[in-house]
C-alpha cells in the first residue's frame, strides 16, 4: 500500500534528496488509517509549511484519509508576482 | 491624403470605398493584409483612433499585416473583440509585465497598468520590462512605454498607485477583465474581490521559486478566496508565508503569465469567460497539472 507524495517549492527543502521528477512513493501499509496532515508528519513537513492539500488532482482538507494509490500534493503559500 | 470617406468615421466603411482609398496610398497593403502605414492612413482618414481603422478594416474582409501569423488562430471577430478590450494589470513585475505583453502582442487594445514600485536590480532575473535602462523607472511607466514600443495604437494608462479597494472601483471602470500580479495571497485576495464587486472576469497568477498557479474565472467568482479560506486571518497574524515575496525565476514568471494570457485571450476573443482549473507549471521538471479547487 502506498501513495505518491509531490512537494512544492519550499517545502522540498523538508526531505533533502527529494526528486521533483518522480515525487516519492510512501508505504503506508505500516499506519492504519492516514490521514493527509498525517502523511505529512511521517514524512517530516510540518503543519505550519502546508497551506494546500491536493488528493486525486483535487483540493482536499488535511483531514482527508488518503488510500491506497493515491496522489498527494502539498503547496505552502504561493503568493508571488 | 486622399478625402474619400466624407462622413464615413460615423459608419462603416464598406469594402470598396476602403480598397480603393488603399490603392492611393502605395506600400500600404499585400493583397489582404493591410501594413501599419494603412491602418494609420485609414484611420486618419476617417477620423478614428488606429484600432477602429483596423477594425474596420477586419469588417471589410482585411487584415493587419501585423496579426498576420495570428490568422489561423483568430477570426476577424475575436481579433476585433480583443482590440475593444481594456485590462486592468495589477502589479507590472513578474506577472503583470510578461502578461501585458503577451496580451499586446495578441492584440488587446487597451491597458490600465497600476504599479506602485520603481524597478530595482533584483527585477532583472525575471521582469519582463526591467532592463539595466529602466532601474529606478516606475514599472508602471516604464511598462507603458514599453508596450507602445510594441504597438504605438495601445490606448495604456499607467498609474503608479498601490490598488486597493478605495482606488479599484474607478481604475476598473470601462475594464474588461483584471489580471492578477500582486505578490502576496493577502492582496490577491483583495484584488479578486473587487473585481467581483465590479462584476470583471479575474485572471490569477502567482508565482513561488520555479513553480507558480494560474486560473480564469467568470464575473462575480470569489474561487481564490475559497482556494486560501484563513489567509487573511493568518497573514493579519503574522505568518510570514502569507506576507512575503518568494523568490521567483524567469521560467516561472514567464511561464505562468503565458498560460495567465492564453486563458484571457481565449476568453476575450471568443466573448465568453467559463471557469478554469487551477493550472500548477513547474518548471524545475517540467511540466504542467490541472487541479479542481
Amino acid at each position: 500500500m502506498s501513495v505518491l507524495v509531490k512537494l512544492s517549492t519550499t517545502l522540498r527543502d523538508c526531505v533533502p534528496g527529494y526528486d521533483p521528477v518522480a515525487g516519492m512513493e510512501v508505504d503506508i501499509a505500516a499506519h492504519g488509517e492516514l490521514s493527509a496532515e498525517a502523511l505529512a508528519a511521517v514524512i517530516g513537513i510540518p503543519r505550519s509549511e502546508i497551506k494546500i492539500v491536493m488528493v486525486n488532482g483535487r483540493q482536499s482538507a488535511l483531514s482527508t484519509v488518503v488510500r491506497d494509490g493515491d496522489r498527494v500534493a502539498y503547496f505552502p503559500a504561493v503568493g508571488g508576482g | 491624403m486622399p478625402d474619400i470617406f466624407g462622413s464615413a468615421a460615423s459608419g462603416k466603411l464598406d469594402a470598396e470605398t476602403l480598397r480603393r482609398f488603399l490603392a492611393q496610398c502605395p506600400g500600404s497593403c499585400e493583397g489582404s493584409f493591410v501594413r501599419f502605414v494603412g491602418v494609420k492612413a485609414v484611420a486618419q482618414a476617417a477620423r478614428l483612433p488606429e484600432r477602429e481603422a483596423m477594425c474596420a478594416l477586419l469588417d471589410a474582409g482585411f487584415w493587419p499585416e501585423r496579426f498576420r501569423r495570428s490568422r489561423s488562430v483568430l477570426s476577424a471577430e475575436g481579433l476585433k473583440r480583443l482590440l475593444r478590450s481594456r485590462v486592468l494589470i495589477a502589479g507590472c513585475g513578474g506577472l503583470g509585465g510578461h502578461a501585458a505583453a503577451l496580451l499586446a502582442r495578441s492584440g488587446v487594445g487597451a491597458f490600465v497598468l497600476c504599479d506602485p514600485d520603481a524597478f530595482e536590480e533584483s527585477n532583472l532575473n525575471r521582469q519582463m520590462f526591467c532592463t539595466e535602462g529602466t532601474l529606478g523607472r516606475a514599472k508602471a511607466e516604464a511598462a507603458r512605454e514599453g508596450l507602445l514600443g510594441m504597438a504605438s495604437y495601445l490606448d495604456v494608462e499607467a498609474r503608479v498607485v498601490t490598488v486597493d479597494g478605495e482606488n479599484l472601483p474607478g481604475l476598473l471602470a470601462g475594464c474588461s477583465a483584471v489580471v492578477d500580479g500582486l505578490d502576496s495571497v493577502p492582496k490577491k485576495l483583495m484584488l479578486e474581490e473587487a473585481a467581483a464587486r465590479a462584476g470583471l472576469p479575474f485572471v490569477h497568477g502567482s508565482v513561488n521559486r520555479e513553480e507558480g498557479f494560474a486560473f480564469i474565472e467568470e464575473a462575480g467568482g470569489r474561487r481564490l478566496a475559497g482556494m486560501w479560506p484563513d489567509a487573511k486571518e493568518r497573514a493579519e497574524e503574522g505568518d510570514r508565508a502569507f506576507l512575503e515575496s518568494p523568490d521567483t525565476v524567469a521560467s516561472s514568471a514567464a511561464g505562468v503569465a503565458c498560460l495567465m494570457a492564453s486563458l484571457l485571450v481565449k476568453a476575450l476573443a471568443c466573448g465568453e469567460v467559463r471557469d478554469s482549473a487551477l493550472l500548477h507549471l513547474d518548471c524545475s521538471v517540467p511540466e504542467l497539472a490541472r487541479f479542481e479547487f
